[in-house]
């Protein structure tokens, strides 16, 4: 007796079909599994005997063996869970071979036959292609974002036999269960005083510019951070499908509707391992922070305090918007492409005016050689943070709210976008070809060249941010102006030179 | 002794500048006449017509190699007309300052060899500031001039007065800069101080004495003699507080202003030279015995004792004056140091239009940045 079930496995972020096979043959009762199930794969056999056993099925005291086919991938996770019982009740003769032509299982079982979900269901249903699938109830709005044919949603074993024998139909469950709550973006109106590092929000919305926050503790580097998606345009429907996918399998709760529209904002501990970033580590390939944070904000409170292993395997997902993960017998390729927030103190006392800082000259270069190498280089805006003083604190009049900065940014992504890549992308020959600068923006340039204040990558990073600022101008020009590179300038602080003794480091 | 009296119009201090001119008359001598008669009698006394004082009649008995003093002196009154001597001292600007005069300069009252007068051109006032003696040789290098230009400039511009000897070269040189930086110099020179020696320094002169003072122990006419050199070197040396040895050969002039100074007690400092210069052999030479180097004009302002930062030098100040939004922006960072973000909150202005303002007062040098807080620079912390 014989059975062939359609599920699928997850690999990354993305999906993959998997034919569970199902033979009932003579022989000693005894229950095996081949097709290179991972453990939790193979601890299904217990699961899927009590879960039969639960809706006063029979276990079939027969042998029994279950293949995961291709062979050649390793099955990951308990989603297989419900097309192998399926499966050995079809084999076992209790459900029609006909009755489940045409349909697909994802789906944990619990001991007592409950249905229960699993991470990665939308990537997984999305590769069911035509086929019906039937899925957790806790997973229907993913798998509704994904599936390109029914989705069958249940929530106990029970009711899919009742369903495949038609002894019922398939149960009506209410969507709107399924929902998780959504927290809040917060709001840039909360934010007292601040002008600059609200201006370099704008900016890094505006021009996909990666920004480096450098302020004492306490000085609202990640209270200003996370307001940044809440400026960022909505995903458009490619970017949000694939952040979805990414989310769900990562296991992230879902918005309602199931679809990632709103930029996502991941702020990973700087003790974070460097698998739990970039993705990897299980045979699943369980996407990374960086991964789950495509098309959102990134941020690295602590920059410095990371593992430099970990800033330097951000270099590729900086450069390219993917993460390749390599193992042994599998490869997988993530989806990073988000905007990097770095926060760090100037230096390890938190620094402040000028005199206070507590440090000697060593420790600072210390802290900051941490900082210094390429990764430095992705940042755009390296914007200096102050802690807000008492006045601002209790009379400060909050600024502009999100939506009003967020039609601004809008209106300049709408710009840049007619050009082409983000004004953070644009190379060397982009700029001389969409950022002419003006002859007082060039003095300037060269004036800060050589007084040795620029280097030649800062003078790119200038041209782009200020680029940006000439798209964000209440009448966006062409060329870039004085008053452009000089904003762009003032949002470039310089590491390291918080007293007047330690040497300037050339940015 | 009789009172003060006046001949034919002629006042007393024409005698002093008769007696001062007489061959072999000397600081000690004139003061050892001067001190027992007034200036007239002493000039009649000298002139045979009045009877000396016991210890002036053992001066005129005395001889000057081989020579007797008084008759040579009673030769030489007797071609002298006092008058003449008044009026050419009058022509000149030269003011007669005899010791004891209050006018005479505190510097030199307790002088162990103290000038028994001075012929003065200028305002003696100057020598009441801080004073730095700037000597050398006069067969100066092209660096050694311009090093002694420098810091004659930068010591007037401190407010310091310059004190030299108006010869060519090194001396010259660290005048003509204090008159570049209208500072007000001393001069000591080594004959009278109504003919400019040498010649060229003809208008240097005159600048001297009009922006500050040009004396002499010599009357007008005398020459410059080279014995006369010497002793002008000892009124160098007593005026300064510091004095600096810009360049001098092994056996140099300078070197016996640097004895003269340390006899004095008088701070000598000199500028270090290349070994293969011969123009710095006597200043190498001195800062092997162990005088201070000068490697910049603070140097001296420090073993002066003087604020270096502060000396004065505020007269002047070369930035630009800021404009507009500016000035609103500079009188905020009067206050204390602040940030960007503190110009666009307290001002009301935008980041782009605080972040213009704050960037032309750093480049034209009134703020300084530093992890992006903005400080107001005083003149003196202007880097060039």
């Amino acid at each position: 007796m014989f059975a062939s079930v359609p599920s699928a496995t997850i690999l990354g972020a993305e999906g993959y079909p998997v034919v569970v096979e199902v033979h009932v043959g003579g022989g000693l009762p005894a229950f095996s599994m081949v097709g290179l199930p991972d453990e939790s794969c193979r601890e299904a056999r217990d699961r899927v005997r009590a879960a039969i056993e639960s809706t006063d099925r029979s276990w079939p005291q027969k042998r029994i063996v279950v293949n995961l086919a291709p062979p050649r991938h390793r099955k990951v996770g308990s989603g297989l869970d419900l097309a192998m019982a399926v499966g050995v009740l079809v084999a076992a003769g209790d459900i029609e071979p006909t009755a489940v032509r045409g349909l697909g299982f994802v789906g944990e079982l619990g001991l007592d036959g409950s249905v229960r979900g699993v991470p990665g269901v939308a990537p997984m249903v999305g590769v069911l292609g035509e086929l019906d699938v039937v899925v957790p109830v806790a997973s229907l709005a993913e798998a509704r974002v994904a599936a390109r044919a029914g989705v069958r949603p249940v929530a106990h074993l029970s009711e899919v036999i009742a369903a495949l024998t038609a002894e019922a139909p398939w149960p009506d469950h209410d969507e709107s269960t399924t929902t998780t709550p959504h927290d809040q973006v917060p709001d840039l109106a909360d934010v007292r005083g601040q002008p600059v590092p609200r201006r370099a929000l704008e900016i890094a919305a505006a021009g996909g510019h990666h920004l480096l926050f450098v302020g004492p503790p306490g000085s609202g580097k990640t209270m200003l951070a996370q307001r940044l998606p809440g400026i960022l345009p909505p995903l458009d429907r490619e970017t949000a499908l694939r952040s979805t996918m990414v989310h769900s399998a990562a296991g992230i709760p879902l918005p309602p509707g199931g679809l990632v529209r709103r930029p996502p904002f991941r702020s990973p501990h700087h003790t974070s391992s460097l698998v739990s970033i970039v993705g990897g580590g299980s045979s699943a390939m369980r996407p990374g922070e960086a991964s789950i944070a495509h098309g959102g904000v990134l941020l690295l409170d602590e920059l410095g305090e990371f593992p430099v292993g970990v800033l330097d395997a951000l270099r590729q997902p900086l450069e390219e918007g993917a993460i390749h993960v390599a193992r042994a017998n599998s490869r997988a390729v993530l989806p990073a492409r988000f905007l990097l927030v770095g926060a760090t103190n100037p230096c390890p006392c938190g620094g402040g005016a000028p005199g206070e800082c507590q440090c000697d000259d060593v420790r600072r270069q210390r802290y900051l050689r941490r900082l210094s190498g390429p990764l430095l280089d992705r940042f755009d805006l390296r914007v200096a943070v102050h802690r807000p003083g008492i006045d601002e604190l209790i009379d400060g009049r909050g600024g502009e709210s999100s939506a009003v900065v967020a039609r601004r940014v809008e209106r300049a992504r709408a710009i840049s976008n007619e050009r082409g890549p983000l004004n953070g992308q644009l190379t060397g020959a982009e700029l001389d070809r969409w950022a002419p600068l003006s002859d007082g923006a060039r003095a300037r340039l060269r004036h800060e060249m050589e007084r040795g204040r620029l280097s030649g990558r800062g003078y790119h990073r200038i041209r782009r941010v200020a680029r940006t600022l000439a798209d964000l101008d209440p009448e966006p020009v062409e060329i870039v102006s004085e008053s452009h590179v000089v904003e762009a300038l003032s949002l470039r602080t310089r590491l390291g030179s918080s007293a007047g003794s330690a040497p300037e480091r050339v940015a | 002794m009789t009172g003060p009296e006046v001949s034919d119009g002629v006042p007393e201090e024409a005698y002093v500048a008769v007696l001062a001119g007489l061959s072999g008359m000397g600081p000690r001598r004139l003061r050892a006449l001067l001190s027992h008669h007034v200036p007239s009698e002493a000039h009649a006394v000298v002139g045979g017509s009045a009877p000396p004082h016991p210890s002036v009649q053992r001066l005129l008995d005395s001889r000057r190699s081989g020579v007797h003093l008084g008759s040579t002196w009673r030769a030489e009154v007797a071609r002298v007309d006092p008058a003449e001597v008044w009026s050419r001292c009058v022509r000149a600007g030269v003011m007669v300052v005899p010791y004891g005069s209050a006018r005479y300069p505190t510097a030199l009252l307790h002088d162990p060899v103290p000038p028994a007068v001075l012929f003065v051109r200028g305002d003696l006032t100057v020598l009441d500031r801080r004073r730095v003696g700037v000597i050398g040789t006069r067969n100066a290098t092209r660096n050694g001039i311009a090093t002694a230009e420098a810091l004659g400039a930068d010591l007037a511009a401190a407010g310091v007065t310059v004190v030299s000897g108006l010869a060519s070269g090194i001396d010259g040189a660290a005048h003509r800069g204090a008159v570049r930086a209208s500072g007000s110099p001393a001069a000591v020179v080594g004959n009278g101080p109504d003919r400019a020696y040498p010649r060229q320094h003809g208008q240097l002169w005159e600048e001297v004495a009009a922006l500050g003072v040009l004396m002499s122990e010599w009357p007008p006419g005398v020459a410059p003699d080279a014995f006369r050199f010497p002793m002008r070197n000892r009124i160098l040396a007593a005026l300064s507080e510091v004095l600096v040895v810009v360049e001098s050969r092994e056996r140099g002039g300078s070197l016996l202003t640097v004895r003269e100074a340390a006899d004095r007690s008088v701070t000598v400092m000199a500028v270090p030279g290349s070994p293969r210069s011969r123009s710095s052999a006597g200043t190498n030479q001195l800062l092997c015995d162990g005088v201070a180097p000068v490697t910049c004009t603070d140097d001296i302002l420090m073993a002066l004792g003087l604020d270096t930062r502060r000396a004065g030098r505020a007269a002047f100040d070369p930035r630009p004056a800021p404009l507009g939004l500016e000035v609103a922006v500079l009188a905020r960072c009067r206050r204390d140091p602040c940030t960007i973000d503190h110009v666009v909150d307290e001002l009301g202005v935008t980041v782009a239009e605080a972040a213009m303002a704050l960037a032309r007062l750093e480049r034209s040098g009134w703020l300084g940045e530093s992890g992006g807080w903005f400080e107001v620079l005083e003149p003196w912390a202007m880097v060039p």
